[in-house]
């Protein structure tokens, strides 16, 4: 097989996003060599700076509708690609900046933090328009080799270093999955691109591929039965990369996740419903359930995670456009619901030294910006009116009914109740149970920044989502031909007649 | 003014939340303020919608709707009948009366109010929402403000106060706590009520959805959905799906009003709550539960209400009693309120399930008339409990040389929550009776035993905190002396004893309200032989035949009315 690769500058311009981000980041590398006594913040400010100028021209592109595809169909610029780019980048903007007083933690390596962020951004941007199976595979290992170094970065601590280790053997072993999954695939089709696969035989070779693939991408969302690094992992990061590990890849896999099941495998959707339901359940299920155990407020967050990924399954399994429109409103929903709680835990544990559910009580009263801002998140998560949260979950369940799938939905709303349980728990330490100590908690300019973000966009997009909603709508019309809630819904007796 | 006051009603209680915000909490009197004005805007522009709702013409009015999303088919589309009309403007007089009532509180003054205005708009969002998601949206957004309100300014059951483990620390909550009759923390009662009215709200939310589905019309629009109510009979499940989908609104909506057994959450929730949070609570956030019963089930459901409804009329005996008999027994005098509000709401329950006009809008009057009362009560519980600390029922007594203007309101209470004549309740009871007569002389007998438990539960309580001898320890209590604390209860008895003496303006807006309601039930042809064919026979008789339905109702009006004259002085 060969490839003959014909680039005009005008395909170039897709790639324009990437092309500034890779400048930026060599920048920012050589930056910290040249002048070593730079104040690290100053490098913050400067991948801040990149970031946003690749989020403008994201913008830039979206607005335009500038789209396209490159390198054979290996890479496309569609308008879902181009909403995870920003979903990514905005996430990684504000990783940075509760990152800006979290770095004065590492003894060491302090510039290098700000490059493996930033790569690693850009291995999820490359994800978000991985068209075929080789591409996943390169990206997905490319944004993963940052965080391997990334989540062990507190090299003093013991947790940080099982952390590290842990997400690195499990990550190589869903590497093998994959590329084993891929050669299977590939040998079954003869095939790489997803758009070309559509008219595959449901042979065994093919059946086990692709549920390899799932695996190596469950891996990367934490779905359960795959989710076994999550909490410890979580636990031991330094908390801006826990926040970062808890959305910006959960989206890149998401984009992956869509393209494979809603392109390449639509035909095969009575088969993989089942498949998708029962992750799902799980996933919801074995979440919430584990997080009311919980005793530390990340391992709660990672906990939850899981079980918002059964949320955002429910979307997937779902199968429709609306479906997809669905993930794409929650994944930006849980965006600033997660990193708002983030890096609210980022500011006390700066204060207090701790992450114990214990310890946030009173906060309430020790800092009422912080436990306001923690309860709103909180109940975003939890689905509570009129915050986004709620709107996500209404927006995926409203997708799944019209797809009739009853049991997915009970499920989800039974575990809306259970998941309210262990978030309102944080709630009654924060505002019910009185001060140990009850000094303020301050906090500092830019984590007040994070946090204002988060606020306003859980705000916002609960009490007037329409605009956000036209925005996702437009951004999947590629799924338009899927299989439409029409075609599910018996034809109605037709009124006065 | 006149067609925005939907708008005025519903969000003067956000702007004031919104100020709140950036006010100081040191600037006690300003929080104050700002709350009591926010509250009178919202009390003034819900009298001037129950002045000026139009009764003859009925129907919903004062309509507001903005599109909020094309794709999901989601407007916020408000409005309100005379069966909302009421509700409204009892949610903002007790609002009222409750910024009025919690005017002492002295800890985090501004985040009190805030959670009060916050469930006081969400419950008068849900009074009139005329679409199924936002009905859904305010109903859940009034459930979260209770958990902060009981847990940061409540208080612990005596029980749970004297309850002490071997080393003579306070025990925690445990499983335990579950049987353990009155004796939980205020954690466990906000935790409690807040999973209980969650849990049962997701049910209703399946039922909304699936009334979204089956109905195939994407949109989430009452009056829409209503109209063609038809189209949900799909032939494959015929009317069960219909039956499933009532069960799911009707338990999910009365776990909030409470049925029983679905009540065990609101008693402790009001006996750990502040006197505030009591009154709005017992006063409209149960009638969210009738009220979307009506709106939702009865209005997209007609025919599997008349056929179910008789569910309610079972259950509501045990209401009746059950909440009687523990209010007669319990010790703490904001759980006998508690039992005996949700007894109470077991008459709003016959009332609906006699499905006929007098009965029905007994059951409305009821809920208004009942939320007067038991806001009353509650304020001076919450007043009793400010004073002396206590609501331990048997350690209380003779407090009534000590506070003659609250052992006075307190008679008033007592009366109007037995259903005097004069007050408002007796109106709403003797309708609920005389409505539900012919179709369930059982439950009525029994609503009658109820009214003899209330007179002996409420006397007990009177006189064992009121008369008897005092004990020393109280001999600081205050009356309540200052405007600001006579202000709510001298509102509330005005009220209620306003309209029990002039019945005929609330009566009547009722009237537009229920009276399509009970045509649409009654009248429409029995749902299990609807066969294609007779479609349309049958609408074209529902729509000919409308006036003789209006007939055989007015017959209905003038025995209602010649009750109702009969107790005019």
């Amino acid at each position: 097989m060969t490839f003959s690769l014909t680039l005009s500058p005008s395909d170039l311009l897709l790639l324009l996003p990437e092309m500034i981000l890779t400048f930026w980041i060599c920048l920012i590398l050589v930056v910290d060599f040249a002048f070593p006594r730079l104040p690290k913040e100053q490098l913050a400010y400067l991948s801040i700076g990149g970031l946003t100028i690749t989020l403008g021209c994201l913008a830039w592109f979206d607005a335009a509708g500038i789209t396209g595809t490159l390198f054979a169909d290996m890479f496309v610029v569609d308008r879902m690609a181009l909403f995870f780019k920003m979903l990514i980048v905005l996430a990684t903007i504000l990783v940075i900046v509760a990152s800006v007083e979290f770095v004065h933690r590492f003894t060491f390596f302090r510039g290098e933090y700000y490059f493996l962020v930033a790569m690693s951004a850009l291995g999820m941007m490359f994800m978000a328009s991985a068209n075929d199976l080789l591409s996943v595979f390169v990206t997905l290992e490319f944004s993963t080799f940052g965080f391997y170094v990334l989540v062990a970065y507190l090299r003093g601590e013991a947790a940080s270093n099982e952390a590290g280790l842990k997400f690195f053997i499990l990550g190589v072993f869903a590497a093998g999955l994959l590329a084993y999954g891929i050669s299977l695939v590939y040998g079954e089709t003869g095939k790489l691109v997803f758009s070309d696969m559509t008219s595959a035989q449901a042979t065994p070779g093919l059946i086990i591929g692709y549920l390899l693939i799932f695996a190596a991408l469950g891996f990367k969302i934490g779905a359960v039965p795959f989710h076994s690094w999550i909490p410890d992992t979580y636990h031991g990061s330094p908390t801006p990369i826990t926040a970062f590990l808890s959305i910006a890849p959960k989206g890149a896999a998401f984009a992956i996740l869509l393209r494979m099941f809603n392109v390449a495998l639509a035909g095969f959707k009575p088969t993989w419903v089942l498949l998708l339901v029962a992750v799902s359940i799980l996933s919801m299920t074995y979440g919430n359930i584990v997080a009311i155990a919980q005793k530390n407020i990340k391992r709660l967050l990672a906990y939850s995670g899981i079980a918002q990924i059964g949320n955002v399954l429910i979307g997937l399994a779902a199968g429709t456009k609306m479906g997809s429109d669905a993930i794409l409103f929650y994944l930006l929903t849980y965006l600033f619901a997660n990193l708002g709680a983030f890096s609210i835990v980022i500011a006390v544990s700066q204060a207090i030294g701790s992450d114990e559910i214990e310890d946030y009580s009173g906060l309430g009263r020790r800092s009422p910006f912080l436990a306001f801002a923690m309860l709103i998140f909180l109940l975003s998560l939890a689905g509570v009116p009129p915050l986004a949260g709620f709107i996500g979950k209404i927006y995926i369940f409203v997708a799944a009914i019209k797809e009739g799938l009853y049991t997915l939905i009970t499920v989800g709303l039974i575990n809306i109740v259970i998941s309210m349980y262990y978030y309102l728990i944080v709630v009654k330490k924060m505002y019910i149970i009185e001060p140990h100590d009850p000094s303020p908690v301050s906090i500092s300019g830019p984590m007040k920044a994070v946090v204002y973000v988060g606020l306003v966009g859980t705000l916002a997009i609960g009490i007037y989502p329409q605009p956000v909603i036209d925005w996702v709508v437009a951004a999947t019309l590629m799924f338009s031909n899927l299989a439409g809630p029409a075609a599910s819904i018996p034809p109605p007796v037709p009124f006065g007649g | 003014m006149s067609d925005y006051v939907l708008l005025y009603i519903l969000f003067a209680p956000f702007v004031g939340v919104t100020a709140l915000i950036f006010i100081s909490n040191r600037q006690l009197m300003f929080v104050r303020g700002v709350a009591a004005v926010s509250a009178g805007i919202c009390l003034l522009a819900s009298l001037y919608l129950f002045f000026n709702y139009d009764t003859a013409r009925g129907g919903f009015q004062f309509v507001q709707r903005f599109e909020w999303s094309r794709q999901l088919g989601i407007s916020l589309y408000l409005g309100v009948d005379g069966i909302g009309t009421p509700l409204v403007l009892a949610s903002s007089i007790l609002l009222f009366a409750g910024i009025f009532v919690s005017w002492h509180i002295k800890d985090r003054t501004k985040e009190f109010y805030i959670w009060l205005l916050i469930l006081a708009a969400a419950t008068i969002g849900v009074f009139m929402s005329l679409d199924l998601f936002f009905l859904y949206f305010f109903y859940e957004m009034s459930v979260i403000p209770m958990y902060l309100l009981l847990g940061m300014w409540g208080s612990h059951t005596k029980k749970y106060n004297e309850m002490t483990d071997p080393e003579g620390l306070k025990q925690r909550d445990s499983v335990g706590f579950i049987l353990n009759f009155a004796s939980n923390s205020k954690e466990y009662a906000a935790m409690k009520l807040v999973l209980f009215l969650s849990a049962f709200a997701v049910v209703a939310l399946m039922g909304i959805l699936l009334i979204y589905k089956y109905s195939g019309l994407n949109t989430f629009d009452i009056l829409v959905l209503r109209e063609q109510a038809k189209l949900m009979n799909i032939p494959a499940l015929g009317t069960t799906l219909d039956r499933i989908i009532w069960v799911l609104i009707f338990f999910g909506f009365a776990s909030i009003a409470p049925l029983w057994p679905l009540h065990s959450w609101s008693p402790v929730g009001h006996a750990a709550a502040p006197a505030a949070t009591s009154m709005l609570h017992a006063g409209v956030l149960m009638k969210l539960g009738h009220f979307s019963i009506i709106r939702v089930a009865f209005e997209i459901l007609p025919e599997t209400t008349r056929e179910l409804m008789p569910i309610a009329a079972v259950l509501c005996m045990f209401s009746i009693i059950y909440g009687g008999f523990v209010a007669f027994y319990a010790k703490d005098t904001k759980y006998v309120i508690g039992y005996s509000s949700s007894s109470h709401m077991g008459y709003v329950f016959l009332g609906m399930a006699a499905l006929n006009y007098i009965g029905l809008s007994g059951a409305v009057i009821y809920m208004f008339a009942h939320a007067m009362a038991t806001g009353m009560l509650f304020a001076m519980a919450g007043w009793v409990y400010d004073q002396t600390h206590t609501r331990d029922i048997p350690s209380l007594g003779g407090l009534s040389n000590r506070m003659p203007f609250i052992a006075g309101c307190f008679v008033v209470a007592c009366m109007a929550s037995i259903g005097m004549p004069g007050t408002v309740n007796f109106i709403a009871e003797i309708m609920i009776i005389v409505g539900s007569w012919e179709k369930y002389p059982v439950q009525v007998i029994v609503a009658v035993i109820g009214i003899v438990i209330t007179l002996a539960y409420l006397f007990r309580m009177m006189r064992g905190v009121f008369y008897g001898t005092m004990d020393q320890k109280y001999s600081h209590s205050h009356d309540a002396v200052a405007v600001a604390d006579r202000l709510p209860l001298l509102v509330m008895i005005a009220v209620s004893i306003g309209f029990g003496l002039f019945p005929m303006r609330l009566y009547n807006v009722v009237r537009s309200g229920v009276e399509p309601l009970v045509a649409r039930i009654t009248h429409v042809a029995p749902i299990a032989s609807q066969e294609r064919e007779t479609l349309d026979a049958k609408r074209e008789a529902r729509t000919g035949t409308s006036k003789s339905d209006l007939g055989s109702s007015d017959s209905d009006l003038s025995r209602a009315t010649h009750h109702v004259s009969r107790r005019e002085p």
